[in-house]
């Protein structure tokens, strides 16, 4: 799963998510995407989950870009334990979402197949998001 | 390449975000147009006249007149564009004036045709690197894209921006030794030897 080599700091507080999503809002590599539609977190196993349905739909052939790191860690309280005594131990971490931002990209495969296996990859993700594909010429 | 389009440009006199935002509603787009050493000038202008232009066939290199009543008309190019992030309209141009007589700096597209050998036959996957490659001419001698045929792609294969055929007068600005598009992974076909097994000795008894 995907998580940084070393943070300055262990726990972070949980923070806003106002705005859109300036940056990393345009495919960048590859010739379908997939776009964040709405704000939230997506956590290193959903984009591990994603990433391997993706790959196992187009099989060979193809490369897949992931255009999100998750970088924030999330901490949680043991079950059954009283408030307070400190911020809980760091359990997983999560990639913050603006909607716009590019989440994973396709290139090397035809256009269903390419939206087939996005499709698969959005059943994975907790958010609402849209197949795009760069702009061609009319 | 030259369209024989004229766009029709409204000079601003007020600034800021909600100015913008008021022109938006409005259905027009705030838009600056600056270069040729002249003053930048302020101006809002039709979405859909500079989207037309945008997705022609020429795209991002068609030399287009704006008009500015009062003000001038000047033959220009859109030198960048904001969109939204999540519905993908039109939120600002940059327009810049064009010297016919003077070269400029542009970014061409790098288009591919045919399908590689490498990858029909064998599974590789075809990696365009660069998509769009900057040159440097006069603007009436802008191409509108490089036609690359990469049907003979094998194995190995890779073409770089040093191989694309231009115009004389034209300095191709990338680095000549930038790939354009190679062929990666693919298991290559081994011709499996077929060794007989020689007969067993039996065990003497």
């Amino acid at each position: 799963m995907l998580m940084p080599k070393k943070v300055k700091y262990r726990k972070v507080q949980r923070g806003r998510m106002t705005g859109k999503a300036w940056r990393g809002s345009s495919i960048a590599f590859g010739e379908y995407a997939l776009k964040a539609m709405e704000c939230g977190w997506i956590t290193a196993r959903q984009i591990e989950a994603a990433r391997i349905a993706m790959t196992r739909y187009i099989k060979r052939g193809g490369k897949v870009w992931i255009r999100l790191f998750p970088d924030k860690p999330i901490t949680k309280k043991p079950a059954e334990t009283r408030m307070g005594k400190g911020k809980g131990a760091p359990e997983e971490w999560v990639a913050v979402i603006r909607p716009g931002k590019i989440l994973f990209e396709i290139e090397g495969v035809a256009p269903d197949v390419a939206q087939a296996a996005m499709r698969l990859a959005a059943h994975k993700i907790p958010l609402t998001t849209k197949f795009v594909q760069r702009e061609t010429v009319e | 390449m030259i369209l024989d389009v004229v766009v029709t440009a409204e000079p601003r006199a007020t600034r800021g975000k909600n100015e913008s935002k008021r022109a938006r509603r409005a259905g027009k787009v705030p838009a600056v147009v600056y270069g040729a050493f002249k003053d930048p000038q302020a101006i809002s202008v039709n979405p859909k006249d500079i989207l037309k232009i945008v997705r022609s066939k020429t795209g991002h290199n068609s030399i287009f007149n704006l008009d500015i009543p009062g003000v001038e008309q000047t033959p220009v190019i859109v030198a960048d564009e904001q969109y939204d992030p999540i519905k993908g309209a039109l939120m600002h141009v940059d327009l810049k004036r064009i010297d016919m007589t003077r070269p400029i700096k542009v970014s061409v597209p790098v288009v591919m045709t045919g399908d590689a050998k490498m990858v029909k036959q064998v599974g590789g996957t075809l990696d365009f690197i660069t998509r769009r490659v900057e040159i440097e001419c006069l603007p009436g001698d802008i191409p509108d894209n490089f036609i690359v045929d990469i049907t003979s792609f094998g194995k190995g294969s890779a073409m770089r921006v040093k191989d694309l055929v231009v115009k004389e007068g034209t300095r191709v600005v990338t680095p000549g030794a930038s790939i354009l598009a190679h062929v990666v992974g693919g298991k290559e076909e081994v011709a499996v030897a077929v060794v007989e097994e020689a007969p067993k000795k039996g065990k003497k008894k």
